[in-house]
Order: structure tokens, then sequence, then C-alpha cells
């Protein structure tokens, strides 16, 4: 079995039949998969589906119930230290010390993960670069605004160069225009070759991800890339209306035996119905009949929300 | 090394730009040293006296002027009627009344006995007691003298005994001599166990202690950088008392003061060993602070022997002072300041403390350990 | 000062997050009862059982007899007999013996020729206090015995004679001198100021830190209102505590209210509003629960413990902190209460110590108000 080796060369993170459990409740049960070197691996979910304690078990800081991981070939329970000199990880805090100063935050973790000298002069430069932090060096982190903060932060993270690096809900209450550039830092880093497993409830930032693994309620319930998690909602249909009574039109489509699921984006309805027959005369003539005024009926191609909607609505009905 | 070096910058780097830090760090001991060298004295001196003189003569005059000339007492007044006392005692604004009676000089001329009431607020037990006893003995030896007056005469004779005290180690009977050395314990008991385990937990609330974690950095790594900057600090403290003891209270310190530092490192075994412990069972700040105040702070303070003599607790309370790592503490302190003993009588106490602070540090650190996995 | 019925909210709220708070109320609870058992067994200063050392250089029957009248006392535990002088320097040293009584060669020589007989004390001062009661009981002793050879001596050479002065010594208020019912109620004082105080100040700068504040803050509640809803849970809770003490004190120490109850309970509601507002006033500066305890332990129990005269005597301190002990309302809170427990006494005895409280909470309830009602019109 798999579990007598404690190296595994072929991918830069593999898990298998993962477990978590506190007490009685299962933070993560029987999760599996793998993530191959210069991926940006998402891990997307709602709250409390099991992000965190899946991430926490593949960096060491909790130890799983059942099940192993293996992190740049290590497993990672069994040679904690050797995993923990090749990755780098961020939380959704932020930690760093808020009242030592850009440069002390600096110096500290790059002497903790053994740079010295030189290499941590010039390390220093790429980050203070990097997070348009020059000349800021002597500022005290926590006069900082968020995203530089967080910039700061990923900075000390991958300050020894990992080769996976973690980020647990990296952008979480960054402002928009820091997440592009911080997104922007991400594809910049996997194209040097470096592993991105990056946890997130920001659906349009999943888009970015080369995969995804969706997470519910401990378990992965769908893994692909963006595209592929997208096709395969293609045994169902969906369209997209605009209307002059958008809330009453979704009330009456929601009575109908045909209609799967129906949600609202914006001031559109989607609609998704079972695939092969052509639905849009049906819709026109449901809405006309009740006295509802139609704009536009279009068939659409499915949004990760419309999958993230689709597996969450899925798991409401069997749980 | 290099990791702990790194850790122990940090965390001076942390403490330095701490407001409320340097306070805790400097000033908390120098006020203690000040409020416990002055005012935890329980001197007895300057009894207030109340008088209510029947007698009115020359000889009750010259009683009462025994009293003030003791050094004991100060006269607080004069009533008239002994039913006056009562309203003195209640508002006690006197310790001690003395009634007396209207045939006082008469009795004693006549060779009769003549009876003194002393009246004592009993409110305050341990000042009560003593001044009834400087009480007693100015009576007792005014009797006897008169006594002896009475019956000189040539082929008579009078043989005494008289006590001729000397005091050792404090000859002065000054509190603060007792108070001051304990200082030395208090405040390393604060800076070494409650910062610690604050600065542990701080990191635990903040989210730091897990992004230390996740890098190759050891436990053992971790608690030496998080806890040697605290006993650096704890003996720079203990310099600080030491000075203040000798310049400023007139203390000298008759044992060796490289001992005393030794011992005090037994000591920090004990403290930090807490520290740590308070940590792994505290989620907050506020949570370590309260444990360390009320689960160690008071129980040290009270049963160790720093204000109230052990020798005076009921048996059984007795026992349960010998868990109190800090008797050992006082003990030695006090021993070596205060009388000179070197290790020859210490040993013992050395000896409680090492294995009080091998055992608590090391459950300590295994409770440590096992937390961070 | 109007009130509305929007406290009621305030005041639940407040009861239902202490009463979740299961580890802070057992400390609310337990704290006062572990507090009291410590300091109400291990705290006395009452000296007995000196451990003697006895150097006998004389060895006549004069300072045998001397020796002997020592040993049926239960101050004193003969625990060593010292041939040579020298060896007591160890003794002492070591803690063996507390003091030791030297009687030199020429004792019996000089009491038989009817002079003074002098013995030589040497004591352990290193605790001041205790040697100076321990030296007290072994002067006595010393005088005692010499009073009896003295009678001896003139009744067998035939003289009549009497004691001329006989001290009748009377004790009021607490006839067998216990410590605890000194100790007792200062422990209120304690116990109250530290409850109080601590519960207060946390829990509204916990409220500032969790953002819940402002909330209470933009609805139309004035801060006297507000003021109002957070202390009377602390109040309640604060004199449950102190009721519960009160019991346990007369259960196991037998130490009880000697005088009124309500005068008692007055005092009690007059410290407690000042030590509930001393809370306030932290909360009204301190940003962090952890700054907010600091303070709020420095600052109500160091003066309480060491400057109201709960343990060390007011009156013998240093001129300058005796002045700084009368802005201490603990100071008298304690002259009350003890008047009220121990004393028995009418309120004619202690009126002072209450205005004082009054004019303390007043005081401090107010500068609260105002600084509380600076932050929200802020």
């Amino acid at each position: 079995m798999e579990t007598n080796f404690t190296s595994d060369t072929q991918s830069a993170i593999r898990v298998t039949n993962l477990s978590k459990h506190f007490d009685d409740f299962v933070a993560a049960d029987d999760i599996n998969f793998e993530v191959s070197a210069g991926e940006i691996f998402g891990f997307l979910g709602p709250n409390g589906a099991g992000k965190s304690t899946t991430i926490k078990m593949l960096c060491g800081l909790i130890k799983p119930t059942t099940g192993y991981a293996f992190v740049g070939g290590y497993n990672v329970e069994q040679k904690p230290e050797k995993v923990k000199e090749i990755i780098g990880y961020m939380s959704q805090k932020f930690s760093l010390y808020e009242d030592l100063s850009v440069e002390e935050n600096i110096n500290f973790f790059g002497g903790v993960y053994g740079l010295r000298d030189q290499h941590l002069i010039e390390r220093k430069k790429w980050i203070l670069k990097m997070a348009e932090l020059m000349g800021r060096e002597k500022t005290l982190t926590r006069d900082l605004a968020g995203g530089w903060k967080q910039r700061l932060a990923i900075g000390c993270a991958i300050l020894h160069k990992p080769k996976i690096v973690f980020l647990d809900e990296p952008t979480a209450g960054v402002d928009p225009i820091s997440r592009r550039n911080f997104w922007d830092l991400i594809y910049s880093l996997a194209e040097d070759g470096i592993t991105i497993f990056v946890t997130t409830h920001y659906l349009d930032e999943a888009e970015h991800c080369h995969r995804i693994g969706l997470i519910m309620n401990g378990k992965i319930k769908a893994i692909g890339s963006p595209t592929l998690l997208k096709n395969n909602l293609r045994a169902f249909e969906i369209y997209e209306v605009h209307c002059n009574q958008p809330i009453e039109a979704m009330e009456l489509l929601t009575q109908q035996s045909w209609v799967k699921e129906t949600s609202m984006f914006g001031m559109a309805i989607h609609i998704s119905t079972s695939s092969g027959i052509e639905r849009r005369q049906t819709i026109k003539q449901t809405l006309e009949s009740s006295g509802i005024q139609i704009n536009r009926i279009d068939l659409i191609t499915p949004s990760l929300e419309d999958v993230f909607i689709h597996y969450t609505t899925e798991s409401v009905g069997s749980g | 090394m290099r990791i702990i070096r790194e850790l122990i910058i940090k965390e001076f780097l942390q403490i330095r730009r701490d407001k409320r830090m340097l306070p805790i760090i400097f000033t908390l001991p120098i006020l203690q040293i000040i409020i416990l060298g002055y005012a935890a004295t329980l001197d007895i001196k300057n009894i207030g006296l109340l008088i209510c003189d029947l007698d009115k003569s020359y000889m009750s005059r010259e009683f009462v002027s025994q009293f003030v000339t003791s050094g004991h007492f100060t006269l607080w007044g004069d009533v008239e009627n002994p039913k006056q006392i009562d309203t003195h005692l209640d508002r006690s604004e006197v310790t001690l009344a003395i009634i007396i009676p209207r045939d006082f000089s008469k009795n004693i001329l006549l060779g009769r006995q003549a009876d003194i009431a002393l009246l004592a607020d009993g409110a305050d037990a341990n000042t009560a007691n003593i001044s009834l006893s400087y009480a007693v003995q100015i009576i007792s030896r005014y009797s006897k003298n008169i006594l002896i007056k009475n019956s000189i005469g040539p082929s008579i004779l009078t043989p005494t005994i008289s006590a001729e005290p000397r005091v050792w180690f404090n000859p002065d009977l000054r509190s603060a001599n007792f108070m001051v050395p304990g200082v030395i314990a208090l405040v390393l008991l604060i800076i070494t166990m409650t910062l610690t385990s604050v600065a542990i937990v701080r990191e635990k609330e903040i989210g730091t202690l897990e992004q230390l974690l996740v890098t190759p950095i050891k436990p053992s790594q971790l608690i030496i950088g998080k806890i040697t900057p605290y006993v650096v600090i704890g003996f720079i403290d203990t310099a600080l008392v030491l000075s203040i003891a000798v310049t400023w209270f007139d203390i000298p310190i008759k044992g060796s003061v490289i001992l005393l530092f030794g011992l005090s490192a037994l000591f920090i075994l004990t403290t930090l060993g807490l520290g740590i412990l308070i940590s792994t069972i505290s989620r907050t700040q506020q949570q370590a602070m309260m444990t360390a105040q009320f689960f160690v702070f008071f129980p040290f303070i009270f049963l160790s022997g720093f204000t109230f003599p052990i020798d005076n607790m009921p048996w059984i309370i007795q026992q349960v002072t010998y868990l109190i790592p800090l008797r050992y503490f006082l003990e030695i302190i006090r021993g070596l300041v205060l009388k000179g003993a070197g290790l020859e009588i210490l040993w013992i106490q050395s000896l409680a403390l090492f294995l009080f602070g091998v055992v608590i540090l090391s459950v300590s650190i295994f409770r440590f350990k096992k937390i961070l996995k | 000062m109007s009130l509305s019925f929007n406290i009621l909210p305030i005041v639940q709220k407040e009861f239902r997050q202490i009463r979740r708070d299961v580890r802070g109320l057992l400390l609310l609870l337990l704290m006062p009862a572990f507090l009291l058992i410590m300091v109400g067994y291990a705290l006395n200063f009452d000296v007995k059982h000196i451990s003697l050392g006895i150097c006998n250089e004389d060895k006549s029957q004069a300072s045998t007899r001397f020796i002997e009248s020592f040993k049926h006392s239960e101050y004193f535990n003969i625990s060593k007999y010292i041939d040579n002088r020298r060896d007591i320097d160890e003794l002492l040293e070591e803690g063996k013996i507390l003091a030791a009584i030297i009687i030199p060669n020429d004792f019996s020589d000089k009491i038989y020729s009817g002079r003074e007989g002098v013995v030589q004390i040497i004591i352990d001062g290193a605790n001041a206090n205790t040697a100076a009661t321990a030296l007290g009981h072994i002067k006595s002793a010393v005088q005692n015995y010499s009073t009896k050879i003295l009678t001896h001596e003139l009744t067998k050479q035939g003289i009549i004679f009497t004691i001329p002065v006989n001290p009748q010594a009377r004790l009021w208020y607490n006839p067998e001198l216990k410590s605890s019912r000194f100790l007792i109620p200062g422990l209120f004082g304690m116990i109250l100021m530290l409850v109080a105080v601590v519960s207060t100040s946390l829990s509204i700068v916990r409220e500032k830190e969790q953002g819940t504040m402002e909330q209470i803050m933009v609805s139309p509640l004035k801060s006297h209102e507000i003021i109002i809803g957070k202390t009377i849970p602390y109040l309640l809770i604060s004199l449950i505590a102190t009721t519960f003490v009160l019991i346990m004190s007369a259960v196991m120490f037998d130490v009880k209210i000697e005088g009124s109850i309500f005068l008692f309970y007055l005092a009690t509601i007059l410290f407690l509003l000042g030590a509930l507002g001393q809370g306030l006033l932290i909360s009204t500066f301190a940003k962090t629960q952890s700054v907010a305890f600091i303070v709020s332990v420095l600052s109500s129990l160091l003066p309480t413990f060491l400057l109201s005269g709960f343990i060390f005597p007011v009156k013998n301190m240093p001129w300058l902190l005796q002045v700084i002990t009368h802005i201490i309302p603990a100071k008298y809170y304690l002259v009350a209460v003890r008047s009220v427990m121990v004393k028995g006494v009418e309120i004619t005895a202690f009126w002072e110590q209450l205005v004082f409280l009054l004019i303390f909470c007043s005081l401090i309830l107010g500068i609260s108000t105002a600084r509380m009602h600076k932050d929200i019109s802020r």
C-alpha cells in the first residue's frame, strides 16, 4: 500500500482518504485529490465547508483522524519538518507581527527560514518591490492598509522560495484593485513553477484557478478545471430571462414541473431545465399568460455560480 | 541557534514597542519595593493611649509617665469619666485605655494592692496583643520597683532577674528588612510567569503562532526563544531591586550575590514552567492573566510566608505550604540576604526548588509540545 | 434624571451573558470562598510555640528552676539545649530556633546575694513582627519569674508585703483575640473591590472590542441609562457574593455581624457603587481587555491590600503614605465594616466613613458618566 511510502515524486500534493473528526463533528470526510506541480488549485466552498481544516492538515498544523497527505513528495505526518521547509502558508488573518516594522517582519521570517546575508538582502528587495513597500521599511505593520498588509504577508510566506504555497482565504476583506494585483502575483508565481493551493469563497477568484475542488459539508463534490465543471452541468439547459416582474416570474416558474432550479442573477433569472428539449417557447408562454412582459430569453453557458448553486441545492436536498 | 536568536530579537523588539511593557518591567518593581518597604509594616509604635485618672495624685501622674517614656505609647488624651471611654474605643481612636482608681496612691502608700483597669480594643488582635504585653510589662516593672523600695533594709535580699535582649540579623526590628527581599521573589514571579504566559497566548490570539508552526522552527527552539528575553529581564529586575534595597533601604546583603542569582535561576525554572503551563490552558491573554492572578498569585502570596509566618498556621495548612515553591525561595532569599547563609544551610530548600522546577517545567513543555502537534 | 424602561433590555442582556460565561461566573462566586478559606485559616499573627534554645552556663539550681518556668507555657517550645554559646549563630542561621536564652555563670551568685541576675536573649530579628511579639513574650516570662523569686525571697525573710499594682486587662470586641475577626471584614473590601472593578471594566471593554458598544451608543439610550443598565447586574452579583461570604464566615469562623445588618449592607452598597464607578472609569480609557484587566487589578487590589489597613495598620505608615490612604475608599469601608461586624456599634461611631463613601461614589460615578457622555457625543 501507498502508506508505506514516505515520499512520492509524482505530484505536488496528493491526498488520500483524508478525514478529520472533531468529537461528533466531521470537518473533512474522506477527501481525495491530487495537485500537480506549478498548478493553481482552488478550494471552493461556503464558510464552514472544511476548507481551513483541510489546509491545516496539509500544512501539518493539525493531525488527520484517518487518511494521509503527501506534500512535495513527503508524508506530512511522518516528515513534518521536511514539509515545512518547502511550503509557505498564509492564513486569512494576515499573521504578521503588527508591532514590528515591515523590515523587522521580513528579517524575522527570513531568519526563521535560515536566509542570511546577501540572500536575505536580495529577497527583501524583491518582496519590498513586489509589495510596493519600497521606502516604507520602517513603517509599523499595524499602520499599513489592508492590501499592503496582505502583500507583505504573502511576501513573508514566500521569502524562502517554497515549492508549494498554501493560501487560506487570502483576499478576505481586501479591496477589488488589491485583489486584482494579488492574482497577478499568483500567476507570476505559478509561472515560476510554484504550486499554489488557495481556498476561497469568491467565485470570480475561482475562475482564475487552473483546477477547482468544490467542497461542501466536508466532502469533495466535484473536481476539475472551471470549464470542465461548467460543462458537467451540460446535463441541464440554463436560460437567462430578462422581464419586467422578475420576482413574480421566478415564483411562477419555480412551480413548473419541468423546472429544476431557479435563481436570481442581478435583475435576470436563471432557470435550469433538463437538457434535450428547447424550452424557450414554453417559458415565454407561461410568463406571458400571467401578464409578465419578457424582454429577452437566452440559452446560456453555465457560470461557476450556477455550478456552485447546483451543488449547494443538491447537498441541501440530500442533507 | 540562529533561529533562537531571531526569535529573541523579535521578542525584544516587541517588548520595546509595547508602551505598557516598560512600566511593568521597570516601574512596577520599584513601586512594589517602595510600597512593601514602607506600607507593609506591622511594627507597632505610637499606640494610642487614653487615660482616665480618677486619683489625680502625684503618684498616678508619675505612673502614667512610665507609659509615655517607654516609647511604645502616645498619650492620645484623657477623660474624666470611665463611661466616656466607650466612645473613643468604638471610634477606634485609641487602642488602650487605662483607668486609675480613686484610691490608687492611697492603697500603694498603705502597702495595699491597687487595681488598674486596662481596656484594649481587641478588634485588631495583633495590635491589642502586643499593646497589652507592653503595658503589663511596664506595670509589673513599676510594681517591682515599689516593692523593692519599700523593702529596703540592711539585711533584706531583693533578688531579681532582668533580660538583656540582642536582636540579630535585623537589630532595629524593621519590617522593611523582612519584606524587601521578598519583593525580588514577587518581581521574578510577575515577570517570568505572567509575562511569559501572556506573550505566548498573544501569539495564539493573533494567529502568528500558527504562522510560526508552519516554519521549520522546532518546539524547543520556540520555547527557548520565547522565554529567554523574560529571563534576562527577570535578572535585570532582580539586580534593580537588590540595588534599591541596599542603597535606599540600607539592607546589607550578607550572603553571596552570585549565589543569590544562581538560586534565583532555580526559582525561574518553576515560574517559567508555570507560565508555559498557563499559556497552554488559556485561549486569551485575559484568561492567562486571570489564571495567573487567582490560581498562582494568591496562594503563593498567602501560603509562602511572604507576609504571614508559616509557623503560626494550622498544621494542615502548614503541610500545604510545602507544595508552594515560593516558600523555599523566600527562605533562601531571606536567609541569604539577612543572615548571610550559604549553600551549606540552604541546600535543602535549593534541592526542593530544583525538583519543583524540573517537574513543573517538564510537564509544561510536554503539554506545550502536545498542543503544538 | 429620568429613566425609561429601555434599560431593562440591557440588564437582561448582561445577565444572560454572565450566565453563559460559566468560567467567569464560577470565578465570581468561587473566588471569594477560596480567599475566605485561605485568609481565615492561613493568616494570623498569633505567635505561639516559639522555639527556644537554652544555653545554661550557670548549671545551678536557680538556673534550672528558671528554665523550668519556660516549660509549661504554650508560648514556648524548648527545642535545643546548647552547650557552647558559639553554636547559637548557626542554629539561628539555619532557622532551627527563633531565640536563645543565655544564662551566664554568675547568674546564681547574683540571685543568692540579692542582686540582679542578667540573662541574655538573642533573637532572630529577620521577621520584625514575629521577633517583636516573641521578645515581648520572653520578657514577660522573665519578669514574671523575677517577681516570683522576689516575693518568694521576701516571704522567706519574713517581710509582709503585697504586690503594689495589679493590672486587670479587659479586651473589648474580641476577647479571644482571634486574628480572623480582624481580617475577615477586611477581606470583604478586597473581594468586593476585585469582583466589582474587574468585572465591570472588562464587560464594557469587551463590548467596545466587539463593536457592540457602538450599537448601544447609537440607540436612543442616554449615557446614565447605559451606565445603570450595565452596573445593576454586577451590583447584584457582588451583593450575592457578599452574602455568600457572610454566611461562610459565620459558619466556618464564627465571625458574625454584631451590629445592624442594615448598616452593613448600606456601607457595602455605597462602597460597591464606588467600585463599579471605578470600573466604568477604567473602561472609558482602556481600549483592550488586557489593559482594562491590568489597570483594574493594580488600581483596586494593590491599594485595598496594602493601604487600607486590611493587614497593615495605617497608623504605623510613614506620613506621606498615610496621606495617600485618605483617598482609598476601602480604608473607610473597612473602618465602617469592622465597626458594624466586630464592634457592633451604632452609626454615630462611624457615620463619617459612610459620608466619605457617599462622596467618593457620587464623584466617581459622576466623572465616569461625563466621560461616557463625551464618548457618545463625539
